[in-house]
């Protein structure tokens, strides 16, 4: 994974203009509703009772050149919705959209060209040939010189190790080797911004880990701007500085992730492992935590207010058989999920 | 730009040949009615001695140059795209700088032509032994017959692309499909050569546009046009293609911004 050249670079945008504005960007689907059973859809065949869903509600955001953005959220929550009209599959309901100077919806093929959307579970790699002719095609279709091609195909090759595998039919490759070959083909044509939607979902832990190694170095080498939504916090912690939180449609929080973490859940776990002690008692020094170790290592958890840390370590010390003491930030994991409901 | 035709070609000729079973399955889809009708006229004919002035021969004649036309003028974007809207899999080409319908599914239309019309060729050589057919083909009709053939595929692209939009608001655009091939069958003379059609139906087939994508090429090359009908009848073919390309753009746009890319 050594850098060798630097040759994805792109001249980035003027100093000031940010690639990606957002403004009270909303989008309402509309559905048909109704019960299940046969008088029900008589009922809904003569007349169809639709229902408004709000996916995404009144949000704003601005990103910066070469930042990478984790779009977290709940299930349903609207992620999505806003990845496709940033990427120009769909059309607001109100609002407006900027991406490199482009209003996506409109669909200018300036404007595809400059960017890429990966959906994992989707695929722009034909089924039936070599993950090779896609490539080619994408080459043709994004109108790539033979020169820049073999450029940016041999850099991929590099970090993905593409070699051995182009040459399947996509359809026998694994899913974590088909997932390489969908981010190069999504990735050929070197697009400033990318949207990624669950890149590394379904892939075992050292795919992700390789995937997530590849999206750093493409951010490193080409500076592109990349927003990413993902539900495994590996990815988010390992990639994304600045998170932005999206729940029920609406804009929840907007900062870095590591500032998350104070604002929402200025606690911190205290966890001990304790001697000879039958009748410790650990609620006097703050919220017990269900602990995943067993009852013989004897290890439990506190949740203590941040600023009582100290106090409450040196009184467990002075007052329990404490054989062994760490202090820990909550999970991630725990911080968003409080952070959806707050 | 030829480039991306010319890659476009070469993966879904690919692709197709993945399926040569489904290839020969849609290739005796194609052809089983006009072979029927074939076989039925000429029967009858032969027993009457003629239909309303058409011998068996001239049934022979007809459905032999029928089956090559209704392959070069076909559309079948309902197949290889209604589905693409319904599932959301359209998302995949909607990101791409190219058109999905004017390009795309374009150029899978013409790679599949050209597969049916290799595979045709046994098939009609066969036909051609059995039944003897005679042609009196000219030169002229036949350069005529080539912008005849192209305008009416692209009417029926058009025609076929703005059902298959149809899609972007209900999941049941095949029903109207079939409906739409069996009104085209009918009017296009293909269930029978239109003169033959009772007097209020052939009036209606001559205010249509489906006669000018099958019945008009076929009669252009049967040599039965005269130089005034054939540039008069391109002339129609021309205006039904603008007026059924302006629907289509219409259709697409609306059907766009009602997408709901489901699924992804």
């Amino acid at each position: 994974m050594q850098v060798v050249n630097k040759s994805l670079e792109r001249p980035t945008p003027s100093a000031g203009t940010d690639p990606i504005v957002v403004e009270g960007l909303s989008k309402t689907y509309q559905v048909t509703d109704r019960e299940g059973g046969f008088g029900a859809a008589m009922r809904s065949f003569v007349k169809r009772k639709f229902r408004d869903v709000k996916a995404v509600q009144n949000v704003s955001f601005r990103i910066g050149t070469g930042e990478i953005v984790g779009f977290l959220g709940p299930n349903g929550a609207g992620k999505t919705t806003t990845l496709k009209m940033l990427s120009g599959l769909l059309h607001p309901t109100s609002g407006t959209a900027r991406v490199l100077g482009f209003t996506p919806w409109e669909r200018n093929s300036g404007y595809l060209r400059a960017m890429t959307l990966v959906m994992g579970q989707r695929n722009r790699l034909s089924w039936d040939i070599p993950a090779a002719d896609s490539f080619l095609l994408n080459q043709a279709i994004y109108r790539i010189s033979d020169a820049d091609y073999k450029r940016t195909f041999d850099e991929l090759n590099e970090l993905l190790e593409l070699a051995p595998i182009i040459r399947k039919p996509v359809r026998n490759l694994s899913l974590g080797e088909r997932m390489k070959c969908e981010l190069a083909a999504s990735l050929l044509h070197r697009p400033s911004v990318l949207f990624l939607d669950e890149p590394t979902i379904g892939l075992d832990i050292s795919a992700q880990v390789r995937i997530r190694a590849f999206i750093k170095e493409y951010n490193r080498r080409s500076g592109a701007t990349i927003v990413l939504t993902s539900h495994y916090m590996a990815d988010v912690t390992a990639l994304c500085e600045r998170i932005i939180i999206i729940h029920h449609g609406q804009l929840k929080y907007d900062g870095k992730l590591a500032d998350l973490s104070r604002r929402i859940a200025p606690f911190k776990l205290i966890s001990v492992t304790l001697g000879e002690c039958s009748d410790c008692d650990l609620t006097p020094y703050g919220t017990v935590v269900p602990s995943e170790s067993n009852e013989a290592s004897a290890k439990h958890s506190v949740q203590v207010k941040a600023d009582e840390v100290a106090t409450i370590t040196a009184r467990m010390l002075a007052e329990l058989p404490v054989i062994d003491l760490t202090i820990e930030d909550p999970p991630i994991e725990d911080v968003i999920e409080r952070a959806f409901h707050e | 730009m030829f480039a991306i035709y010319k890659q476009m070609w070469l993966v879904n000729w690919a692709e197709q040949w993945q399926y040569r079973a489904n290839l020969l399955m849609y290739l005796a889809f194609w052809l089983v009615s006009p072979i029927v009708y074939l076989a039925v006229w000429t029967t009858i004919a032969s027993a009457q001695g003629n239909i309303n002035g058409l011998t068996a021969p001239d049934f022979v004649a007809y459905y032999m140059m029928l089956l090559i036309v209704d392959i070069a003028t076909s559309d079948i974007t309902i197949h290889i795209f209604a589905y693409k809207i319904m599932d959301g899999s359209l998302s995949n080409e909607l990101v791409l700088p190219i058109h999905p319908v004017l390009q795309k599914v374009l150029v899978n239309n013409l790679a599949f032509k050209a597969l049916q019309m290799l595979a045709l060729v046994p098939i009609w050589l066969i036909l051609y032994v059995l039944y003897q057919p005679v042609f009196s083909i000219t030169a002229v009709n036949v350069l005529l017959a080539i912008p005849a053939i192209a305008f009416g595929f692209l009417l029926q692209f058009f025609a076929g692309t703005t059902i298959t939009c149809i899609s972007f608001w209900t999941t049941r655009a095949w029903s109207i499909s079939d409906f739409y091939s069996n009104i085209f069958r009918l009017m296009a003379g293909q269930f029978v050569p239109l003169a033959l059609l009772p007097a209020f139906m052939q009036t209606a087939s001559q205010l249509l546009p489906f006669r000018l994508a099958l019945y008009f090429p076929v009669q252009l090359l049967l040599g039965k046009l005269s130089i005034e009908e054939t540039m008069l009848n391109i002339g129609l073919q021309m205006v039904w293609c603008v007026i059924l390309f302006m629907l289509f753009r219409v259709v697409w746009r609306t059907g766009l911004k009602k997408y709901s890319a489901v699924g992804a």
